[in-house]
């Protein structure tokens, strides 16, 4: 194409305020950017940085009593801003369609998939009828690569998995054939693998399509994978535009270069960590759990959910060994086994040498202080209504430590985990999410156990701030000669932390070993597999990576 | 489904069978209740007693008396110990008064307190809502006695808009049969209303805020469709569930006071002369009748949640 092509949005100045108890929150600051026709435009930032706020916005969205919008979002000769409701629901889905993060809530629960497209559809196209609509969900779900469409238009989205649940929103989306989509860090909540496929299906479609794409997200691996243009935005503004490779090699702004900095490379030199030749802290031998499938009147047992089956492994004093697996492997399960907060079905466990597989609740309760679990979720794994002193102080309490000392040790680990006394009496929602994480990780030291299983403890933050977590777990093991499993189904940041990796399939561990050698000679298809989809922050690598692998 | 319905019969069975043999032996201990004593009439000479006794079978064991009148109640024959009026007859006489008061109640709160509730929530914060939640509040908080006194003082004695007493059969006139039960509904109504209204207002605020609400309004459609198809529907769930209780409870018994206060010849008017006659026969089996109706709409219940919420299986727990 010669010249400059005439953008297709147009958004310039746009600042977005919301009114709240505290004064007016600025998300948006000025905010100027074009979109071409055909381009992939990806806005970077992190949470808090104002790209979801600046994305609802140009679709109108964060329209409500409290917010503040000025400046102007040009689409062909209409000004989004200004326009009235009807203008903008005739815009909504026909002309600008939107994917949204978590593809488990965005979908209406009762309705079927196929019924929520065809609502999209007869939403602007009253004349469809209702077979026809049907027939172009079909279309459209096959086009997403969603095997057996026409059965699976019937389904209710809890029947979908993740990633197939996201190609639907992606079908419904583009259902209308906009000019432009928006997608609002579409890969965030899936796992690595998953992520992996949906951004190859939002290129192809870019691609055969021409569609112009906005691609909202936290994290510069998946950028690199996919942008054309990139702008970094940072507390509502944008410090960094550019080409992707202008904004991966000369990024100007010190913010962007730290947001780099801060991406886990799996493929960087993790550091160096000594053979561990200790006594062995937790040995886990043969592990099973089945959960029964139960039918009719007298609750047979007519099948079984093996969720753990048969795994073994050792984990030694001071290492940390990382399990890593899909959704559904059962990673989880196998770590809640292993601690004997669900009964496992056979198998055993030895703690310390001495068997805990079918301790009573009593007879673990003393065993409990010394191992200990940060979870996945910060914003769910706090109780709202108890202050963080609270709740970091009360194993202390419930073992038996009083007042002034619990409290004395509480400000100890505050301090420790990078939190200040003044954090002592707040509430959780007044913390960020690796903030929080920071207080799940300070309860989880409080009794000091010697063994620490971590469940996807970075996977809902920032990038940004796995790096910091991820950091502190590794000084706070040194500092305590902590033990610790390190689950997650991302293979990078698995890598980055372990001593050894074992890698989990359908309640099997298929592959263990050292962590250099599982990741640089993997054995198993199905390692290979995990490592493949870990994105590359580095648009070179990441292309040529591409080359290789649409030629095999 | 067939394995579902089986097992609800049987719990509900147990349920039958607990609390008739609660209401048994709570009248056995209650002091001044022996039958016989009553039945005898006011200074009885001690032979009378002893035969009416020895006929009615009062001496005979508690567990052999309880068994004799389950099977006189659901053969059908059982007889009041006051006037030895046929039980089962009198409460097949009171159902339709019973189950005109209550499903048309049942109507009226319905629509208003899911009117109310849509409209407090679409326009939440405005005018129209902090009228709406003002009345509600008010609706709530009205005893039913004090409100079944207003409105026959004012609407039926002083002005004499509305008939004060009485149930007119709806085969005889259908008219004349709703203009006796307004005052009725409106009574068992209003504070249901308050509630209805109240809690679908606060579920819908809960389910705008859903992504999949947000998702709805991204794809385009109005907001009239995103509010009725995706905000009202989810949040008629918790609606139901409520319901389901509400109306079993209120044929199972709550209808009673409001039966007694407008002398609706229902099954709650019935309960309420025999608990006064301290009747044990009729008492049992209006206690079976409600207990039967509060188990049978919790059931209905589950059928319906599993209609309107496809994640929901009939006949597994969760885990």
């Amino acid at each position: 194409m010669s010249g400059r092509a005439e953008p297709l949005l147009s958004v310039r100045d746009l600042r977005v305020g919301f009114a709240t108890e505290g004064g007016l929150v600025q998300a948006a600051d000025g905010v100027s950017f074009d979109l071409a026709p055909g381009e992939v435009l990806a806005i970077v930032g992190e949470s808090g940085s104002g790209k979801s706020v600046t994305a609802q916005t140009i679709v109108g969205l964060t329209r409500s009593h409290n917010a503040r919008i000025e400046g102007t979002v040009r689409l062909g000769d209409a000004d989004l801003i200004t326009a009235n409701d009807d203008e903008l629901q005739r815009v909504r889905g026909e002309r600008i369609g939107m994917v949204f993060q978590d593809p488990m809530t965005s979908f209406n629960p009762v309705y079927r998939i196929g019924a929520q497209i065809a609502e999209a559809i007869r939403a602007h196209r009253p004349a469809v009828g209702r077979g026809e609509a049907r027939e172009q969900a079909i279309a459209l779900l096959d086009s997403v690569g969603i095997p057996e469409a026409a059965r699976r238009v019937d389904d209710y989205p809890h029947q979908f998995s993740g990633g197939m649940r996201q190609r639907a929103m992606i079908a419904m989306a583009l259902a209308l054939e906009p000019e432009v989509l928006i997608a609002d860090e579409p890969t965030t909540a899936l796992d690595v693998t998953v992520q992996a496929q949906i951004l190859a299906l939002l290129e192809r479609i870019n691609r055969e399509r021409g569609l112009a794409t906005i691609l909202i997200t936290h994290d510069l691996g998946v950028v690199a994978e996919v942008a054309d243009r990139v702008l970094v935005m940072h507390e509502g503004r944008i410090v960094e535009r550019g080409s992707l490779d202008e904004v991966f090699y000369s990024a100007k702004d010190p913010y962007t270069r730290r947001l780099l900095d801060a991406v886990v490379r799996i493929d960087g030199a993790p550091p160096l960590r000594a053979a561990r030749t200790s006594e062995p802290l937790l040995e886990v031998t043969d592990l099973v759990k089945h959960y029964p499938v139960r039918r009719g009147l007298l609750r047979r047992e007519v099948d079984q959910v093996r969720a753990v089956d048969g795994v073994g492994f050792t984990l030694r004093q001071g290492e940390t060994l990382g399990l890593v697996g899909e959704s559904g492997c059962g990673k989880s399960t196998l770590c809640r086994a292993a601690l004997q907060l669900i009964e496992p079905t056979s198998g055993s466990v030895r703690f310390e040498g001495r068997e805990i597989a079918g301790l009573s609740r009593r007879e673990m309760r003393p065993l409990r202080r010394e191992m200990q679990i940060v979870f996945q979720d910060p914003y769910a794994s706090l109780n709202p209504r108890k202050r963080v002193g609270q709740i970091v102080g009360d194993p202390l309490r419930l073992h038996g430590v009083s007042g002034g000392e619990a409290r004395r040790r509480v400000l100890e680990l505050l301090k420790r985990v990078g939190l200040s006394a003044e954090h002592y009496d707040r509430y959780p929602h007044e913390f960020s999410g690796g903030q929080r994480q920071r207080i799940g990780i300070a309860r989880a030291l409080a009794l000091r156990p010697k063994l620490i299983v971590a469940d996807e403890p970075v996977s809902a933050l920032d990038v940004s701030i796995r790096a910091q977590i991820l950091d502190l777990l590794a000084e706070l093991q040194e500092d305590f000669g902590l033990t610790y499993l390190f689950v997650a189904h991302d293979i990078g940041v698995v890598r980055h932390v372990s001593d050894r990796i074992a890698v989990m399939n359908a309640g099997k561990i298929v592959e263990e070993g050292p962590a250099d050698q599982v990741c640089e000679r993997p054995s198993d298809p199905f390692t290979q597999k995990l490592l493949a989809a870990v994105p590359i922050p580095d648009p070179h690598e990441a292309r040529a990576r591409r080359q290789t692998v649409g030629s095999g | 489904m067939g394995a579902f319905v089986l097992r609800r019969l049987a719990g509900m069975a147990a349920v039958l069978f607990a609390v008739s043999v609660l209401t048994f032996l709570i009248f056995n201990v209650i002091p001044n209740s022996d039958p016989a004593q009553r039945m005898a009439g006011k200074s009885p000479t001690p032979q009378l007693v002893a035969s009416i006794t020895e006929e009615w079978g009062f001496d005979d064991s508690l567990p052999q008396q309880y068994l004799t009148m389950m099977g006189k109640i659901f053969s059908g024959d059982v007889i009041s110990y006051q006037g030895q009026e046929d039980v089962d007859n009198r409460i097949v006489e009171g159902i339709p008064a019973t189950f005109s008061l209550c499903i048309g109640a049942a109507v009226i709160w319905m629509f208003f307190g899911i009117l109310f509730g849509y409209l407090s929530a679409v326009r939440a914060g405005g005018l129209l809502d902090k009228t709406l939640t003002i009345a509600a509040v008010a609706g709530i908080s009205v005893p039913v006695f004090w409100l079944a006194a207003v409105l026959l003082n004012y609407l039926a004695y002083e002005t004499g808009l509305f008939p004060a007493q009485g149930y007119v059969k709806l085969t005889e006139d259908p008219i004349d049969w709703a203009y006796h039960l307004i005052l009725p509904w409106i009574t068992v109504a209003v504070t249901l209303v308050g509630l209805y209204s109240r809690v679908l207002r606060s579920n819908m605020l809960d389910a705008m805020g859903e992504d999949y609400v947000r998702t709805a309004r991204a794809k385009g459609l109005r907001e009239r469709q995103v509010m009725s198809r995706h905000v009202l529907r989810n949040s008629l769930i918790g609606i139901v569930t409520l319901f389901g209780l509400d109306f079993g409870a209120l044929i199972g018994g709550s209808a009673i006071l409001t039966e007694a206060i407008f002398n609706l010849n229902g099954v709650g008017l019935y309960l309420y002369e025999s608990i006064e006659n301290l009747d044990l026969p009729p008492i049992m089996a209006i206690v079976l009748f409600g207990a039967f109706f509060v188990v049978l709409f919790n059931a209905l219940v589950d059928i319906a949640y599993a209609y309107l919420d496809p994640r929901v299986k009939l006949g597994t727990e969760a885990q």
